[in-house]
């Protein structure tokens, strides 16, 4: 099957480049260790033998497409990274008419990492209910039947611990942190020019690299995402200290099912509860 | 005749060091190996290819206070921070060490950074040869080895029947006092780096590709994290600011990396590195053209932590074999 995909998705990249619909193609590549895969960008027809697709390719890349604005681009996706394309579409902040969506039937992917490949799948994948991308302009492989996992069962533990217990232990979690932005720069839902924890004034967040400041910091970032993560879970996967990204998304994740039954990234005209304003809505203030 | 300590007899030497001085080693936590203040050997992990992090955190902390200030009676009172325990820093791998070393270069050529200087003043390196290298290490090809003495005080090399012992200065033999060595027999093996990653005369070839397309193609790949920089044992930019609080001014330092978007930026606005490409290259290019040119050795000891924490698979020793190719045809042209 992985085998196929490849081909499929080579001759349509072939075709898109030959034809000059697209100018680059984003999809992955076999990467340094001959093992695992990474991210490939192919702007030339004859390249794209590179292009490979396999249970490795858990890369969302579609927060590559906000450095291609303005260009012609096509892009492999899976079923949870079409939501991430929905979220930025919804976002206005990508224009359909300028991306080239290859979508792929995703079977999983594995936990893997530099030159170690295991049979695993992720968890994130035992969790998944969007195997099938959501929006695509080629489909590589056959839907599936979407069977929804358990809910929030993965967090259950952690939700049920007294409150000081979970304090104590972001705390331990937040000690390691080292502020180095990678679970922001891996988010598609990260995008602000100027993110807020490197404006100076006012210093939302100082930059001591410690516990206090670490907390608030993985704090706020998990706020801004509230009914926007659509759970790739790459902030988690990037991380180099293995801080569990995902216990804070997914807690989100299940508030916003609860008080406005609304899901991230599922359509591209959605309307996401925390950043649309409805003049009628009542707020509570004041009155 | 090799200078041998039994497994029982090191663990007696540590908890003497323990009683008196601040013993950092490295310990397991969850998945990751970091090196900390341990309280006793059985919180030291000896059974492991290197630290996730490198050790370069004890003499350039992630956040440092350089100085306070306080402002009292019209007065101003100035206080630098001074490094006053002794550390003994145990299970440093040679390439880590080399690395410590060479950055000696920035922060100990004139003018010294006073804390730096303490910091490396008052540790102790048992560095630990390593047993068997990693895929990603190639610490040969940057001109250190699994067993190289050159930078620690003490290299101890894991033995049948405890650790060969070299003592290579005189602040390892004065730690080593009291130490119950015993004369051995035993020859150490020695553990092969098979890496050969083509380094030799990569500074040429760095400057020749110095406008290649080359680093804003990769840079298509890179999603400018610091996490190769924090990672890195020879890494060392930081950022600084002042804080008040309760009267009192601090000044800290803290990490900071060319790979953010607006490390580099200026007064007015302006960023002579606003492009991705340019962010990139920068890194390798001070790995492998300033600092030399500045310093003596590369930038990069081969440890090839930035090779497995990198998301994207941005691998330098990759990038080292591809500019030797580009710059040799940059060069082919221009002759």
């Amino acid at each position: 099957m992985e085998a196929d995909f490849t081909s499929q998705i080579r001759e349509k990249a072939r075709e898109l480049l030959e034809k000059g619909t697209v100018e680059c193609v984003i999809g992955y590549e076999t990467g340094s260790d001959g093992v695992s895969a990474r991210p490939s960008f192919i702007y030339n027809p004859s390249e794209v033998e590179r292009l490979v697709f396999d249970n490795t390719c858990s890369h969302n890349l579609v927060k590559y497409l906000l450095d291609k604005k303005g260009k012609p681009t096509a892009i492999v996706v899976k079923g949870c990274d079409s939501r991430a394309l929905n979220l930025l579409l919804s976002e206005k902040q990508l224009q359909r008419d300028q991306i080239f969506i290859i979508g792929v039937v995703c079977p999983g992917v594995v936990e893997w990492g530099w030159n170690r490949r295991s049979e695993q799948f992720q968890k994130r994948c035992d969790l998944c209910r969007q195997h099938t991308p959501l929006v695509y302009d080629l489909l590589i492989g056959t839907p599936v039947t979407e069977e929804p996992p358990p809910e929030f069962t993965d967090i259950a533990e952690m939700s049920a611990r007294a409150t000081e217990e979970r304090a104590s232990f972001w705390r331990e979690q937040a000690e390691r942190c080292l502020r180095c932005y990678a679970c922001r720069q891996a988010c598609p839902g990260c995008y602000c020019i100027d993110c807020f924890v490197e404006q100076l004034d006012p210093e939302w967040v100082g930059i001591r690299i410690a516990t206090g400041e670490n907390l608030m910091w993985n704090t706020i970032r998990a706020f801004h995402l509230a009914g926007r993560c659509i759970a790739c879970n790459e902030c988690e996967r990037v991380c180099p200290v293995n801080l569990p990204l995902s216990l804070l998304n997914r807690k989100l994740e299940e508030e916003m099912l609860e008080l406005f039954d609304y899901r991230a990234g599922m359509s591209e005209d959605a309307t996401a509860p925390l950043i649309t304003f409805i003049k009628e809505e009542k707020l509570g203030i004041g009155e | 005749m090799t200078k041998v300590l039994g497994k029982k007899e090191l663990e007696s030497w540590l908890n003497s060091i323990m009683q008196e001085r601040i013993l950092v080693a490295p310990k397991r936590v969850d998945d990751l190996v970091l090196f900390t203040p341990v309280h006793s050997v059985d919180e030291i992990a000896f059974d492991f290819q290197n630290t996730t992090l490198s050790p370069k955190e004890l003499f350039f902390p992630r956040t440092e206070t350089l100085f306070t200030i306080v402002h009292k009676d019209g007065e101003i009172e100035f206080t630098p921070v001074t490094v006053d325990r002794e550390t003994v820093l145990f299970g440093i791998r040679p390439c880590d060490a080399r690395g410590i070393a060479i950055l000696d270069g920035p922060y100990l050529s004139d003018p010294p950074d006073s804390l730096w200087a303490q910091h490396r003043d008052k540790t102790t390196l048992i560095g630990l040869a390593c047993a068997k290298p990693a895929p990603q290490c190639f610490c040969t090809s940057m001109g250190s080895s699994p067993t190289d003495t050159s930078n620690v005080d003490i290299l101890l090399t894991e033995v049948d029947d405890g650790y060969a012992v070299e003592i290579v200065t005189e602040k390892g033999e004065k730690l080593l006092q009291g130490a119950e060595l015993k004369e051995s027999d035993v020859k150490p093996s020695v553990p092969q780096c098979d890496a050969s990653v083509p380094a030799e005369g990569i500074v040429d070839a760095v400057k020749r590709a110095f406008e290649d397309p080359y680093w804003s193609r990769l840079a298509d790949r890179c999603i400018h994290c610091n996490i190769c920089a924090y990672v890195c044992p020879t890494c060392y930019c930081f950022d600084i600011r002042d804080y008040k609080a309760g009267g009192k001014i601090e000044r800290i330092r803290t990490w900071e990396s060319c790979q953010s978007k607006g490390f580099s930026r200026i007064a007015g606005g302006y960023d002579p590195r606003a492009n991705k490409g340019s962010r990139l290259r920068q890194r390798f290019c001070h790995k492998l053209l300033y600092f030399p040119e500045q310093f003596g050795p590369l930038g990069c000891v081969g440890c090839g932590r930035c090779v497995t924490a990198c998301p994207v698979n941005i691998d330098i020793r990759e990038i080292i074999s591809d500019i030797q190719e580009r710059g040799a045809q940059v060069g082919q042209r221009s002759n």
